[in-house]
């Protein structure tokens, strides 16, 4: 059937349901929703290019810094560690926090927005990059070298040219997650945009509004993927095998230097922290320092106890949607493979999918399955389940095709293939995604708590950026970053502790 | 130009705990062909890689005349043939092979012809992921003879070649590498035989020196002349000294 018809037979559908009920706010009419962007076209059009505006510089801005910071990492191998583990922290900051702290070091404008964008898109640009520049088979350095060529020539010639399918892969990535970073900064207060009118429907309980508003974002969103995939397209012109290397481990070190390096960052991280805020001449009152939030944990007690709760809450919703965003999206992944005939129909709307920032759906769900645990643990899940979903596909069909052959040669059934098989070579893009996952649930869960249910951490940042409460608001973006980077760096002991089994290949 | 004998002097190479060259004392005629065979992995390639510059002896020197070889390949006068046909992927066939001179700082000469030669007519705009992996290797093979090298050293290049292209290769290319000095590293007897000037056999790992022949035939190295008996005697020594070496 053609998609066409497809399109048709579902809108058809969703507004027969929505003539049905006419009370849902689940299915509201499509007519209806086009109805108010037709009323509203110039009020979308409007928001739609001040919010595609800042998603852009931010996307060029955070890029930019990906592409130096890679070059550095691999020009001078040994800041690798540090330089992973910074632009980590940063992606772990939570945005949520950020964008008020932002919106007063930068006071009215687009800086929060272009800076949250940036953000959003900095480190995974630069994680696809990197494992891009050192994605060279050995053979292709003995070539230059034969010539008495070196590393500049290496550079030059293979490295940057071999790299680009992976900076193509990692700025796909970066388009709809600059869309994001850019709505998240425009709920702290900014003038215009598509996240103020969101906030604003939202408010209302404007169901047709809010709905409309998610489809421009989401259809904004995509396109931008669309492009940046068309340009890989054109530009790269074949299809490379995107490596999924697991992170460098420290086993190789002694404990004692493991924990000096440990060390040595958390000093580099705190003295960053304090220079950046000194260098500009910042007020003690908004811009707090190391020391401060220190003093601050350690002397007020009813303040740790808060703060410590409200994570909690947050944690505790966090860590069921996180599991199942994962193992739904692993197990439609083995569904898919068993069953190829769903391929057609499933690929296709889950890189849609994947290309909607969480941001513009979030609203929806909560409108949808209300304020509590059930609401924010879906959308925590859904977060997670769309980019899940994809890398898991592209792993399991990553098995080699002589072992298939091989299996295939016993007569062994899809079941059998899929757990011996196809599961193994399924993990490493598994555990990437899962790693991945960690900052991006913690961001799901902060802003459905700060937009809806009023519990947890994210509505804890959200009254003290009001109240001007810059100590616990500072405390909370240490806190949560912790979490995420211990999350991540759990993940990743787990990643390298099963890859060593099943893809010894693939841990360095 | 000739750059002067591959001298190895008591060169030997360990990996870790492994020796895979041990001791091995050569000299390589200026402008002749050596092909060097033995068994798998007993460091053939190891000791190709040595005199490419690509490795670093653990003990003894090589000199290529008055050369190093990372001087020598730094003139641009080297430049071999992997296993591997390593073509980078977004260039073209004309592409990679035209990379050979770019590489070696040497105009870019002679790259239709060599096409040609290799058989690769009517491909020269294809990417090598259109390629079989034969024709690969064929590509690998012009790219290594375009910057004409003073020193070409081939890797096992013929081993996904298929049968009657081998032949036409071992018939056309001997005339290419004319006052080259040529070292081929071959699992085929029949193959080092009729494009060697002298075979050297080695043994299992650690690699020695265990034969040393050299091939004298007269008339032109053809098919024909693999029918000779002078042709098989000398198959025949080579194969015992494998044997041997096994």
């Amino acid at each position: 059937m053609k998609p066409a018809l497809w399109i048709t037979m579902v809108l058809l559908l969703w507004e027969g349901l929505g003539f049905l009920n006419p009370d849902s706010v689940l299915i509201p009419r499509p007519s209806g929703i086009a109805a108010y962007l037709y009323q509203n076209a110039g009020l979308m059009m409007r928001g739609a290019i001040a919010t595609s505006q800042n998603a852009l510089w931010g996307f060029v801005w955070g890029n930019t810094a990906a592409v130096v910071l890679a070059a550095l990492a691999v020009a001078v191998p040994r800041s690798e560690r540090a330089l992973s583990a910074f632009s980590l922290l940063v992606f772990c900051l939570p945005l949520v926090a950020t964008g008020p702290i932002l919106r007063v070091l930068y006071g009215p404008g687009d800086g929060p927005q272009i800076t949250l964008a940036a953000l959003a898109v900095c480190y995974t640009t630069y994680l696809a990059l990197l494992v891009g520049l050192r994605a060279l088979p050995q053979s292709w350095e003995d070539l230059i070298a034969t010539y008495g060529r070196g590393a500049w020539t290496v550079l030059t010639v293979v490295r940057a040219r071999a790299s680009l399918p992976y900076l193509f892969a990692g700025l796909q990535i970066a388009a709809p997650a600059a869309f994001l970073g850019a709505m998240i900064g425009e709920f702290t207060g900014a003038e215009r945009g598509l996240g103020v009118l969101t906030l604003r429907a939202m408010r209302g309980l404007e169901v047709n509004a809010t709905w409309a508003l998610a489809v421009t974002a989401a259809v904004l969103a995509m396109t931008f993927y669309a492009l940046v995939g068309w340009t890989a397209r054109r530009t790269v012109g074949y299809a490379p095998v995107i490596l999924l290397r697991a992170p460098r481990g420290t086993h190789a070190l002694p404990l004692w230097q493991k924990m000096l390096a440990l060390c040595v960052m958390v000093i580099a991280v705190l003295a960053l922290w304090q220079i950046s805020m000194d260098a500009f001449g910042l007020s003690h009152f908004f811009a707090k320092r190391p020391l401060d939030v220190w003093m601050y944990l350690s002397t007020d007690a009813q303040a740790r106890a808060i703060l410590l709760a409200a994570l909690g809450e947050t944690l505790v919703m966090t860590l069921p949607g996180y599991l199942a965003g994962l193992l739904l999206g692993a197990l439609l992944a083995a569904v898919v493979v068993l069953l190829p005939s769903l391929d057609r129909g499933v690929m296709p709307v889950a890189v849609a999918l994947r290309a909607i920032p969480i941001i513009t759906t979030a609203p929806l769900l909560v409108l949808a399955l209300g304020r509590g645990a059930v609401g924010t643990i879906t959308i925590i899940a859904v977060m997670i389940f769309f980019p899940t979903l994809i890398a898991c596909l592209q792993g399991l069909r990553q098995t080699p095709g002589q072992i298939v052959d091989v299996f295939n040669s016993y007569g062994v059934g899809r079941l059998r293939l899929l757990f011996s098989a196809r599961i193994p070579a399924m993990l490493p893009a598994f555990f990437a995604s899962a790693r991945m996952a960690v900052p991006a649930a913690l961001l799901a869960v902060t802003t459905t708590e700060w937009l809806a249910t009023g519990k947890g951490i994210g509505v804890l940042m959200a009254l003290t950026a009001s109240t001007s409460n810059y100590n616990m608001l500072w405390s909370s973006v240490v806190v949560l970053s912790l979490a995420a980077v211990i999350g991540y760096a759990l993940v990743a002991w787990i990643e390298r502790a099963v890859l060593r089994v099943y893809a010894s290949e693939q841990v360095t | 130009m000739l750059p002067g004998n591959i001298i190895c002097n008591q060169v030997s190479k360990r990996f870790g705990e492994t020796e895979a060259v041990a001791a091995i004392s050569l000299t390589l005629a200026a402008g002749k062909t050596t092909a060097l065979v033995g068994p798998s992995g007993c460091g053939k390639s190891t000791l190709l890689r040595m005199i490419a510059g690509l490795e670093e002896a653990s003990e003894g020197t090589i000199r290529i005349g008055q050369e190093t070889p990372r001087t020598l390949a730094k003139r641009g006068a080297l430049s071999m043939a992997f296993q591997d046909p390593s073509l980078l992927p977004w260039r073209s066939v004309r592409g990679n092979i035209a990379l050979g001179a770019k590489l070696a700082r040497k105009p870019v000469q002679g790259v239709e012809e060599l096409i040609t030669l290799v058989g690769l007519d009517g491909f020269g705009g294809h990417r090598p992921s259109e390629l079989s992996g034969g024709m690969r290797q064929r590509a690998a093979i012009a790219r290594a003879l375009v910057s004409k090298p003073e020193v070409l050293l081939l890797d096992e290049p013929f081993a996904a070649v298929d049968a009657i292209t081998r032949a036409r290769l071992n018939s056309e290319l001997p005339a290419l590498w004319h006052d080259t000095t040529t070292v081929l590293v071959t699992h085929a007897v029949i193959e080092a035989v009729l494009l060697a000037d002298r075979v050297v056999v080695l043994s299992q790992r650690p690699a020695r020196v265990i034969a040393d022949i050299e091939v004298i035939l007269d008339g032109p190295r053809n098919e024909a002349m693999t029918r000779t008996t002078a042709f098989k005697n000398l198959c025949d020594e080579v194969l015992t000294a494998l044997e041997d070496a096994a």
